[in-house]
């Protein structure tokens, strides 16, 4: 089934949610991730089509082909590349705990534009499922004075906001 | 955390007004390795917040979006949107993290429908096993007071029956879920003989903390201790005001703590591989909730799962993690609620075990915003404030912290 054929969106709800969890919600509705995890908890593939260990240290990502950012740009592998060292930059990126967090050695390298490896210091076999928590924002949300980043327009820092 | 709005994704939705973020605290464990985690203090949403449908997104065939518009009502408290939502159409769809106190009355609505999932939650107690007065170190006593409380009356006078017992931490759907495994059983005489082995210190009460949520979760838990162990039991139901400082101390584990047993709900974002998010957090070197010196055969496993590249692999030491954790008794542990939602009639919503995901909602044509129906009345003024909790059992009153 090819997107031309998609229904169109139709209607309006109301929703009120109490959850504590309510930002990461908002998050998930309107950024992906390499991977996104599915009604029965189990992960999919979302912006990467695919995944491969090359060896115990290196960690392979085919990259969707035919995605856009909402502001028209065109998703690659260089928009992961500078959200990982975006997000690299920061002892505690993530509000959940550095558990979270990759290695400080990790590098992320741009194969090419549909290709991404990662290589770590040594093997991670969470590292895919941290993958649902590093967010996929486009070039605009990091670039420029008014760009808000992940609370660079609000704290001054990402620390703690990713 | 996105603090306004823009066309700053690839998902589903395009957050084109309002924002909802957190501000926080960071909470270190160690400095070297640097292990820290974050405390919720404030939250900050606009009292309305619209997502709009990405019709461009990629994957709109199969999944969707398949509504416009998806406005969330910040300035509705929780009880004031579930009366909309069950007496009128227009005003409210969706209202998520629905008390099981509240599930009958959704169930009666005309107007709504109650929905439920077996959701990715735990409620358990942890044990305080850093007590220097009273022997919580020892496993006895931690398998007695597995074994002194009734998990099947606690779900179903404490949570209307929307909850699945537990045998440790990892539910039976997920992946790690030791084949055969079932909750201690409820045997008050083998509870008594173990407790009474272990030397527990005459007249010391045993003291169960919780959060207000779960203060009626609480005395059941009391109620069944007393009654199977024949000791007196304290409960300390800690204030809103008090819980941050609480779970920091908590999480920094410097302080000693002045309960024996709190009362906690955590929760997990997958089904894959729980001893991540769940039971390190709990019983691991820096796991936010370890209350007690680390566990060095929890975290031998731990540091074996870790690196296991092979799914499969991962998965079975996942599962020698969870048993490990059940035959150490080293929580009390209760069940795993079920996450429940009033939905309006004309509204086809299906849960996520994990997140609240929209793109796959529809409505039907005698949806009110497809036949000209719904609220005219614009949001209140900002508050600036979370949501007031409320005191009822479910989600939404458990701290947020460390997420």
């Amino acid at each position: 089934m090819t997107n031309a054929l998609a229904p169109p969106p139709v209607g309006t709800i109301n929703i009120v949610d109490p959850s504590p969890l309510n930002w990461l919600f908002i998050t998930w509705n309107t950024m992906e991730e390499p991977i996104r995890i599915d009604e029965d908890g189990r992960a999919v593939m979302a912006l990467a089509e695919d995944a491969e260990w090359l060896d115990d240290k290196t960690l392979e990502l085919r990259l969707r082909r035919g995605v856009s950012f909402q502001d028209g740009e065109p998703f690659s592998a260089h928009n992961i590349k500078q959200n990982f060292d975006e997000m690299q930059r920061w002892a505690a990126p993530h509000p959940p705990g550095t558990w979270l967090n990759f290695p400080p050695e990790s590098e992320a390298e741009v194969v090419d534009d549909h290709t991404l490896r990662f290589h770590f210091p040594g093997p991670d076999g969470l590292a895919l499922g941290k993958m649902r928590g590093f967010h996929i924002a486009s070039t605009a949300f990091w670039s420029g004075p008014d760009a808000p980043g992940f609370g660079y327009k609000k704290f001054g820092s990402g620390e703690g906001h990713w | 955390m996105i603090d306004e709005p823009g066309p700053w994704g690839t998902g589903p939705f395009t957050l084109v007004q309002g924002a909802s973020s957190i501000t926080t605290r960071n909470v270190i464990m160690t400095a070297t390795p640097y292990a820290a985690a974050w405390l919720i203090e404030s939250e900050q949403r606009t009292p309305e917040l619209v997502l709009e449908a990405n019709r461009r997104h990629w994957n709109a065939a199969i999944r969707g979006p398949r509504i416009e518009r998806a406005v969330f009502r910040n300035a509705l408290s929780p009880s004031e949107a579930l009366d909309l939502c069950l007496t009128t159409d227009g005003e409210v769809d969706i209202v998520t993290e629905v008390s099981p106190a509240d599930a009958a009355r959704v169930v009666a609505s005309e107007y709504a429908d109650l929905v439920t999932i077996q959701a990715n939650r735990v409620l358990t107690c942890i044990i305080n096993r850093g007590a220097g007065d009273v022997p919580l170190s020892n496993v006895d006593v931690r398998r007695a007071l597995n074994l002194a409380v009734d998990r099947q009356r606690i779900i179903a006078e404490g949570l209307a029956g929307y909850a699945t017992p537990l045998s440790a931490l990892t539910s039976p759907w997920c992946s790690g879920f030791p084949a055969g495994a079932a909750p201690y059983d409820h045997d008050p005489a083998k509870a008594r003989a173990l407790w009474e082995s272990a030397g527990w210190p005459a007249g010391r009460p045993l003291r169960v903390a919780t959060p207000e949520p779960f203060a009626g979760v609480a005395q059941l838990v009391a109620s069944d201790l007393r009654r199977s162990l024949g000791i007196a039991v304290d409960i300390i139901v800690v204030p809103d005001e008090a819980l941050p400082a609480g779970a920091r101390a908590l999480i920094e584990k410097k302080l000693p703590a002045p309960w024996d047993l709190l009362v906690h709900a955590w929760f997990d974002l997958s089904s894959e591989a729980p001893p991540a998010a769940v039971h390190r957090e709990f019983f691991g070197t820096d796991g936010a909730f370890r209350a007690g010196p680390p566990d060095q055969g929890f975290d031998a496993l731990y540091d074996e799962m870790k690196v296991q590249l092979d799914g499969a692999r991962l998965v079975e030491v996942a599962e020698r993690i969870d048993a490990y954790c059940f035959d150490q008794a080293l929580a009390v542990y209760l069940c795993a609620p079920q996450a429940l939602y009033a939905v309006n009639k004309h509204v086809s919503f299906g849960p996520y075990r994990t997140t609240f995901e929209i793109a796959e909602v529809t409505v039907n044509e005698q949806h009110w915003s497809r036949t000209g129906g719904g609220r005219t009345v614009t949001a209140r003024a900002d508050s600036g404030q979370p949501t007031p909790k409320e005191s009822k059992p479910g989600f939404s009153g458990a701290a947020g912290n460390a997420c």
